[in-house]
């Protein structure tokens, strides 16, 4: 069942390099209709879903190379199928979006549909062999999207990305075959990795988690392994860029759940050090993100800044914080997501990211002056907001056990409030008008969309909130919580 | 019909509710719009008025109620707020003190709502005064009937709230708002006492309740000397007694109707009776009661001989208002409360008519005023201490009103030079660099977090591998060079062979 949506944006991106047009609009209408069917199908398997079963559902396996003890085991939990659901919606914008691409209309398909299937992969894997691959098998689309298509810095940027996040992954590979040759039962499969890893000692336990954090935590990113990710996020064609930090930032949480399952006694040794690290990744993002008057630089850095809240949530070990930590992946996901859009679409009209070059768009773009200021308002995580639910789950749940350390993070917010309302200002209230042709009616639809999500999830968080409660109790059970 | 009645007392709450209700009605009209010309005279009055006289009407059943069954004493309505050792509550006081001067109050009240009616027709601020003067209904019948501390200190600064309002009723003329605010600042005075009081008693006794005042032989002497200085203070404030005497003469700037219920007859009373409620924790500290018995001797010599040589109607009167009121403290201090009570009702009621009459009062008497007598216009010294109030209110303006209005000025500059650039203004930012103009910030946070992103900039820049001119591609660089210097050495035939050779002594 899970492997129909893993291969079906790869059967996309085939046909697509295979289809003999010219123009770049029948490209984007086939790609839009395998988005679209993965989003569908997505979103039927999540009615499949028994939020109140079993953690992992619809679990298939098949030895993949018995020697080695590796399988192609795919399966999803209520988190990874949150992540699944996200990255449905995110690909589809990413390619709704891009309905005026004319060059490299066809390569930027492929590979955004490749990408596409690479990441459901990360999600859906059941076996740390076969997450290790897709792992990988995001960066290739990634490398090329980047290098052919970005901006003035492309070629810098890609290679800049490709290094660090090759470097982070060669951590995890030592970490995953330190693990492997640790564990009793010499298989690959997470379940078995798991048990193999929780018998332990501490000390090899917190040797294995350095290289898994190492890994994860580059692509997370946390401070100070985040370097690649400002100048990616600026050089990439900004759909591009709604994938990076919507979607594949979250591939580096999601695998540090997956990682704290197979290592608790590690997690509960280091969890002071980490939430360290999540406050100092706060400061850092929203001091450096405050400073840039270059917007989409800005976005990133608050990127940086709201992944610590996920760390945040992750460090608390409980059922609170991991539910606020949850929720933040897809609030970031999503806001992130709405923000790059409306930015993207910005820099393709004016070719400017600097604040300076803008004006007051009301008058004549109200439609760009009302994404902008909904999506930097959802992004400080104002109340009705997806982001509110998750900040709040992560703040109790970081109180519960460091107390008033928490309020580093409401400084963190305060200071994401003032870069926000820097810009809204600038953008979104009166002032100097500017000329600028508003959002055609596509456009709106994908930032409407996304508006909706997160208004939605702000207003009624419960059935993710359900989706997700299976997993994490069971994450959290592990420490006792 | 009985049981019905038997629960009348219940329903007391209106009476202090009644009035404010006619407030909020009347500034609803005013706000709205509606309040404007002689077509909306009558409603504001009858309003106010049918207020007024439902309270006297309800009061008076409860009176005959209470001749019949006895007074219903102490009634606890509701909870209000508190917390574990202390509550506070609504809870009213129908005990024949209470009941005596509310009814008392409320007559006067309807009596003088009427009679405004006419007197204040067409004037500009009609529709204000009536709502000032039921605001004050609604606090004085507070004070009267509540039953606990706590819900009488409200009405007490509803009182002075009104009061504050109905001097500064001319608020055209500087002379009538400076009055108002000396007023209002002597009375705080007096507040503060009160607070200091409930304050004390929330600690040491639980809560507010005067029947829990009562009590106090649970607590030492020395808490309960402080506790009753504090209402004492509170009561020598409002009752205008030495050494808060000034502002009495000063307040009496409001329109007549307004002088006569708050100078003449009601509010001028109100520390009397907050003192004849506390009889019994007075009774327990006599040194208390004898400087009661100064203050008040004081206070009557002083009104007195200011008395003597007034020339105008209202001042007259102010000071035989407060000679009797001070004749008052001095029973109270000598333990008459009986003789107080009943000095109280009867001066109250005799002076509301004295006030109200006195614009006409050189119509009725047609005659000069005494001149003062030989002795006091004989003696230079006292004649113009006399005249000149005994400088009271130029200490109390240089002992309270300045020094208050110069420490308001110094907060004001204070926040104006010194907090409002430390936590910085909006709009006032300057830009940290000036290659980005728009990152502003003001205020010592503003430039903290200015310096703190710069040096976080720094520590970015040598963290990018590849950045703009980053250190770690420096070293890099460095590193590469040395690694081509290496290979060049390799590449050479001497050096390639040694290597060979090397690998081979390493094999073997």
């Amino acid at each position: 069942m899970l492997k129909v949506l893993v291969f079906l944006p790869v059967v996309g991106a085939a046909l697509l390099a295979v289809l003999p047009v010219r123009r770049a609009l029948p490209l984007w209408q086939v790609a839009m209709v395998f988005a679209l069917g993965a989003l569908g199908y997505a979103l039927w398997l999540a009615g499949q879903f028994d939020a109140a079963g079993p953690a992992l559902q619809m679990f298939e396996s098949r030895a993949w190379n018995r020697r080695l003890g590796s399988y192609f085991a795919l399966g999803v939990d209520g988190i990874s199928l949150a992540m699944v659901l996200l990255t449905a919606l995110l690909s589809l914008i990413a390619v709704l979006m891009s309905r005026r691409m004319t060059e490299g209309a066809r390569l930027y398909f492929v590979l955004v549909l490749l990408l596409e299937s690479a990441m459901f992969g990360v999600f859906m894997a059941r076996d740390w062999s076969l997450f290790y691959v897709f792992w990988e098998a995001t960066l290739l689309p990634l490398f090329f999207l980047i290098d052919r298509l970005g901006g003035p810095n492309r070629q810098r940027a890609a290679l800049n990305f490709f290094l660090y996040t090759l470097g982070g992954s060669v951590f995890m590979l030592v970490a995953l075959l330190f693990l492997y040759d640790a564990a009793p039962g010499h298989s690959f499969a997470m379940a078995d990795m798991a048990e193999g890893g929780r018998g332990l000692p501490l000390n090899t336990q917190l040797l294995i988690f350095a290289g898994f954090f190492i890994g994860f935590g580059v692509k997370m990113p946390v401070f100070p392994l985040h370097g690649w990710l400002p100048l990616a996020h600026v050089e990439a064609p900004s759909p591009v860029s709604i994938l990076l930090s919507g979607v594949l930032l979250k591939m580096g949480a999601y695998g540090l759940i997956r990682a704290a399952e197979t290592l608790p006694a590690a997690l509960l040794a280091t969890q002071d050090w980490l939430v360290v690290i999540a406050f100092i990744s706060l400061l850092y993002g929203g001091i450096l993100a405050w400073r840039q008057q270059d917007l989409k630089a800005m976005v990133a850095y608050s990127s940086i800044s709201h992944m610590g809240i996920v760390l945040l949530g992750i460090a608390t070990l409980n059922v609170t914080g991991l539910t606020g930590a949850v929720m933040q992946m897809v609030a970031h996901g999503l806001t992130a997501g709405l923000l790059f859009l409306v930015v993207g679409l910005l820099y393709q009209r004016t070719h400017s990211r600097d604040l300076a070059d803008y004006g007051a768009l009301p008058g004549k773009a109200p439609r760009f002056a009302f994404f902008t200021a909904f999506g930097l308002l959802a992004a400080i995580g104002l109340p009705g907001s997806a982001g509110f639910i998750a900040e709040l789950h992560a703040l109790v749940g970081g109180f519960q056990r460091w107390g008033g350390w928490v309020l580093i993070l409401c400084l963190a917010m305060l200071i994401g409030a003032a870069y926000s309302l820097r810009v809204i200002g600038r953008l979104c209230l009166k002032g100097e008008p500017m000329d600028l042709p508003d959002m055609t009616r596509t456009e709106a639809v994908a930032a409407g969309l996304l508006a909706v999500c997160i208004l939605g999830l702000g207003i009624w968080p419960a059935p993710l909130l359900e989706l997700i409660a299976g997993s994490v109790d069971q994450v959290a059970r592990l420490f006792g919580a | 019909m009985i049981p019905l009645l038997a629960k009348l007392p219940e329903w007391i709450w209106l009476v202090p509710v009644l009035p404010l209700v006619a407030v909020v009605i009347n500034a609803a009209r005013v706000l709205l719009g509606t309040a404007t010309g002689d077509a909306a005279e009558p409603l504001t009055a009858r309003l106010s008025s049918l207020a007024a006289f439902g309270g006297l009407v309800l009061l008076l059943s409860i009176d005959a109620l209470a001749l019949i069954d006895g007074p219903p004493g102490h009634l606890r309505l509701a909870h209000w707020f508190g917390n574990g050792n202390w509550e506070a509550t609504f809870s009213f006081m129908l005990d024949p003190l209470s009941l005596t001067l509310g009814t008392l109050t409320a007559l006067i009240g309807w009596l003088v709502m009427r009679f405004s009616a006419n007197y204040l027709h067409r004037e500009a601020g009609f529709h204000r005064f009536f709502i000032a003067l039921s605001f004050f209904l609604a606090g004085i019948q507070l004070v009267l009937l509540a039953g606990n501390g706590l819900l009488a200190f409200v009405g007490w600064e509803m009182c002075g709230v009104s009061s504050f309002l109905l001097i500064g009723y001319a608020w055209q003329r500087p002379v009538a708002t400076g009055n108002a605010l000396f007023a209002f600042v002597t009375n705080r005075g007096g507040d503060a006492g009160f607070l200091l009081a409930l304050g004390l008693a929330a600690t040491w006794l639980g809560g507010f309740e005067w029947t829990l005042l009562a009590k106090t032989a649970q607590i030492s002497v020395v808490n309960d000397r402080l506790l009753v200085i504090g209402f004492v203070i509170a009561a020598l404030a409002k009752s205008a007694q030495l050494p808060f005497s000034a502002w009495i003469t000063k307040a009496l700037e409001g329109p007549t109707p307004s002088s006569a219920i708050f100078y003449g007859a009601v509010m001028v009373h109100a520390g009397v009776y907050l003192l004849l409620r506390l009889e019994p924790l007075l009774l327990q500290v006599p040194d208390v009661m004898f400087g009661l018995v100064v203050a008040g001797a004081l206070t009557a010599i002083y009104a007195w001989l200011c008395g003597l040589v007034q020339t105008d109607v209202k001042s007259a009167l102010i000071f035989a208002t407060l000679f009797q009121v001070s004749l008052m403290f001095v029973c109270i201090g000598l333990g008459w409360t009986t003789l107080a009570l009943v000095h109280l009702c009867l001066h109250a009621g005799w002076r509301v008519w004295q006030f109200l009459v006195a614009p006409s009062w050189l119509v009725i008497t047609r005659q000069r005023p005494p001149p003062p007598p030989a002795w006091l216009r004989n003696n230079q010294l006292l004649y113009t201490a006399a005249l000149q109030r005994f400088w009271l209110d130029k200490l109390a303006d240089t002992l309270l009103v300045q020094p208050t209005e110069s420490f308001s000025r110094d907060a004001h500059a204070f926040e104006e030079h010194f907090i409002d650039h430390a936590i910085g203004q909006p709009g006032q930012g300057k830009p940290l660099h000036a290659e980005r103009p728009l990152i502003v910030a003001d205020g010592l946070p503003g430039r903290l977090l200015g310096a703190v992103s710069d040096a976080l900039q720094r520590i970015e820049y040598r963290l990018l591998l590849r950045g703009k001119g980053g250190t770690a591609e420096k070293l890099m660089h460095r590193a590469g060079a040395y690694l081509r210097t290496l290979e060049n050495l390799l590449e050479q035939p001497r050096y390639l062979m040694m290597a060979v050779m090397a690998t081979f002594v390493v094999i073997l």
